[in-house]
């Protein structure tokens, strides 16, 4: 336990730079509202404890910003042009840090067309994340000095995120999460603003990571280094607050509806919304048989209209009510 | 070439001085083309043919060095896997496979290390786990061959931990007698007579003796797992039978003889993907012969917490708080992928099926950049992982795929990546970091 508690940490921070949301956020209309400007220094704060915390301790920051995602630091690169003048009121590594994350996210928010604005890319930060893991933790005769030593960092990810699910990139969010899976990485799920997100809430279950919505969010500094400063060696010990369930609903490939009763191809186990005579994936003709079993079988006529991604939340709590009070095993 | 392909020598390079007089006769009598002549001057007899002459590929750099020519092979053997046809072909998802396990005398041999037994045990083990890893629908059952008889080690379960407990005693696997292959593949045929017909049935046998004692004809039992579509592959330890190629050519399986240890992964670890579905081989191109397809409805359930209020199960009456809600009855059911106790909607969590959906939509594979010329500006670094791309090309020849500055560019997005990411955004992420698709 102590041996593993000693490793040292990399944490790949992906940070939802979703210009709308973080407009909305900052709504005086919200019971807590949160500028991007005291995220952001709540934020560096964080980092600058993960750096303290341990000497070997690494670090990756990425944006996900609107169709688009951007390595924002990583401890092997530098990625600004001149290193920060030396400030005799702050330490070097914190200084390079924050001046590396602040520059960069600005100099990308400039480039940002202010007309349409397409959704965040963050399954574009993810996988970077994960690619960039891969690469610090194999052990590889071109990598830089830095991993010469045997003592590959533990990695995690933590995403911090405003904006709410994008069903279209349920497949490759999905894939992501299998490969960190792979690479035993635990992601982590801070929900800043906005309703909760079932891909995300998955993918911190199943990689072993906590999902935390945030209440108050005036607190979010205090939530980030109480919840997501330890590493998960050292989180079995603590009480984090974990999910306490779990949505597994997926998105349909028809209308990206999420669905919770869906109809499955037997060849590719493309998710349907309702029975539909031709696979669209793999171009499998159904029996007319099975289609009109199924249209009888089907419990209501499937919604004509998407169901909405918002009224996800209020979906969860008609599953309680229904637990509370059933026991329907009693044979 | 096929003309004289039974023959042992195929002497017709009369160029060739070492070939005088032997081959004057035939080279005159048949005129052949350049290609074929190459071809026989550089082999002396037709067996030479499946040998691949791998010190003749190596090249020295200009130093005398291999590292070279070392990380070139290395970079290729890694792209190989990816340059494989990316043409549509149907695969089984929901798959039901029975391991037959050698359980003779015979496979206390000590050829392979540290016996046959045990190293058999530890593969199967492994590919247990990367068998439910790529097949998450999947069901696995185990039966052994000890004593002439078949045994049931496994129920069929589609939990890997079951399926692994019942292979981790080993002092209950431990060999005894001769092997019987009939009554294990009956067995193994009996385990799967109820399936639905959109899953496959396949069984692997990891064979280690020579012979079999059989109560009846085996070539019965091969006609009735024809007719049932039962798929049979074979890794024999020993050499090859021809009863197992028979069993294994006739039902569409896979037959190997493992010549090491690691050849012997290599074949039990091909097996893992997922099989092209049978009926498209039999009968290829006429449509009539779809297999049959349905479409399934399914739930997907939502997990209840450690802390919530305490119910009965529907499927065990036990009390307990964690389980899954069945959407359509709201039933509370342990564990999934599994059929409602009450309703009987299948619920499986969509995890589960989201696993295997890389094979659907693969990622397009990257083109290797030759040159650097016909792009206006050039990232300096790997668009994933940020890791410089080096400045100067390391050999000057392009082959098979293998970009001589170390770049790999998306077709989509038009980002450069470098050789490691290629591999792992084809092999393991399964998206592509640039366009998130």
């Amino acid at each position: 336990m102590e041996a593993e508690a000693d490793k040292p940490s990399h944490l790949a921070v992906i940070v939802d730079l979703s210009p709308t949301q973080w407009y909305l956020s900052a709504q005086a209309s919200n019971p807590y509202p949160l500028s991007i400007e005291s995220f952001l220094s709540q934020i560096l704060a964080f980092l600058n404890a993960h750096i303290a915390t341990k000497n070997e301790n690494t670090l990756a920051v990425f944006g996900a910003f609107p169709g688009k995602s951007v390595m924002l630091y990583a401890s092997t690169e530098t990625l600004v042009d001149e290193p920060p003048p030396l400030d005799a009121n702050s330490y070097p590594p914190f200084k390079m840090v924050d001046t590396t994350v602040t520059q960069r996210i600005f100099r990308e928010l400039d480039t940002i067309d202010p007309g349409d604005e397409p959704p965040c890319a963050l399954v574009g930060a993810l996988t970077k994340a994960l690619c960039y893991i891969n690469r610090i933790t194999l052990p590889s005769i071109s990598t830089s000095v830095a991993e010469g030593s045997t003592n590959v960092p533990d990695p995690r990810i933590l995403i911090l995120s405003v904006s709410p699910d994008l069903s279209s990139s349920y497949i490759p969010i999905m894939n992501a999460i299998f490969s960190a899976q792979k690479l035993k990485v635990t992601i982590d799920v801070c929900k800043i603003y906005g309703p909760d997100t079932v891909f995300l809430q998955q993918a911190a279950h199943l990689t072993n990571g906590s999902y935390i919505f945030l209440e108050r969010r005036d607190a979010l500094l205090q939530y980030l280094i109480m919840s997501f400063l330890p590493p998960p060696s050292v989180r079995k010990v603590l009480a984090v607050p974990r999910q306490d369930k779990i949505d597994f609903r997926a998105a349909c490939f028809c209308h990206k509806n999420i669905v919770d009763i869906g109809f499955v191809c037997s060849v590719c186990l493309s998710i349907f919304c309702q029975p539909v005579p031709v696979c669209s994936t793999c171009r499998t003709k159904f029996p007319i048989k099975a289609l009109q079993r199924l249209k009888s079988a089907c419990p209501s006529p499937a919604p004509a209209t998407p169901r909405p991604l918002a009224n996800l939340n209020n979906a969860v709590p008609r599953t309680t009510e229904a637990t509370n009070h059933g026991t329907p095993g009693l044979r | 070439m096929d003309v004289d392909s039974d023959s042992d020598i195929s002497l017709f390079g009369d160029e060739d001085p070492r070939a005088k007089g032997k081959g004057k006769g035939k080279a005159s009598e048949r005129p052949r083309k350049g290609k074929a002549k190459r071809k026989a001057k550089e082999q002396a007899y037709t067996w030479e043919a499946s040998y691949t002459r791998s010190w003749d590929t190596v090249q020295e750099d200009e130093t005398g060095s291999l590292q070279g020519s070392v990380e070139d092979l290395m970079a290729r053997g890694r792209r190989r896997r990816l340059l494989a046809p990316a043409s549509a072909i149907r695969r089984t998802i929901i798959r039901h496979l029975v391991l037959i396990l050698d359980l003779s005398n015979s496979m206390m041999d000590r050829d392979f290390r540290p016996t046959r037994f045990d190293l058999a045990l530890r593969y199967a083990r492994e590919f247990v786990a990367e068998w439910f890893d790529q097949n998450p629908l999947g069901q696995i059952g185990v039966v052994g061959m000890r004593s002439g008889l078949g045994e049931r080690v496994g129920e069929m379960s589609g939990n890997p931990q079951d399926v692994l407990r019942s292979l981790s005693d080993r002092a209950k696997l431990e060999p005894a007698g001769e092997p019987s292959l009939q009554n294990a593949i009956e067995m193994a045929r009996g385990n799967m007579s109820h399936l639905p017909t959109q899953s496959s049935r396949e069984i692997l046998i990891i064979y280690g003796s020579l012979t079999t004692c059989d109560p009846g004809n085996i070539h019965e039992t091969l006609e009735v797992c024809v007719k049932s579509r039962i798929r049979i592959s074979i890794i024999a330890l020993a050499a090859e039978m021809k009863i197992c190629r028979e069993l294994s050519d006739k039902t569409g399986g896979k037959f190997g003889v493992a010549m090491n240890e690691g050849h012997f992964k290599d074949l039990l670890f091909e097996l893992v993907p997922p099989p092209v579905q049978q009926a498209t081989i039999r009968n290829a191109g006429s449509g009539s012969g779809n297999p049959p397809a349905d479409l399934m409805m399914m739930g997907f359930p939502t997990r209840l917490p450690d802390t919530s209020t305490p119910s009965l199960c529907a499927c065990h009456s036990d009390m307990k708080s964690e389980g899954f809600l069945c959407p359509r009855c709201m039933a509370k059911v342990c564990d999934v992928p599994t059929d409602c106790d009450i309703c009987g909607l299948m619920i499986v969590s969509s995890p589960h099926l989201a696993r295997s959906y890389h094979h659907l939509f693969p990622v397009k594979p990257y083109e290797a950049v030759a040159s650097l010329d016909d792009t206006s500006q050039s990232a300096s670094a790997c668009h994933a992982c940020a890791r410089p791309f080096p400045a100067a090309p390391s050999s000057g020849v392009v082959t098979e795929g293998i970009s001589p500055l170390g770049r790999y560019r998306c077709p989509d997005c038009h980002h450069d990546f470098c050789t490691e990411c290629d591999v792992f955004v084809h092999d393991v992420v399964h998206c592509c970091p640039g366009c998130g698709k």
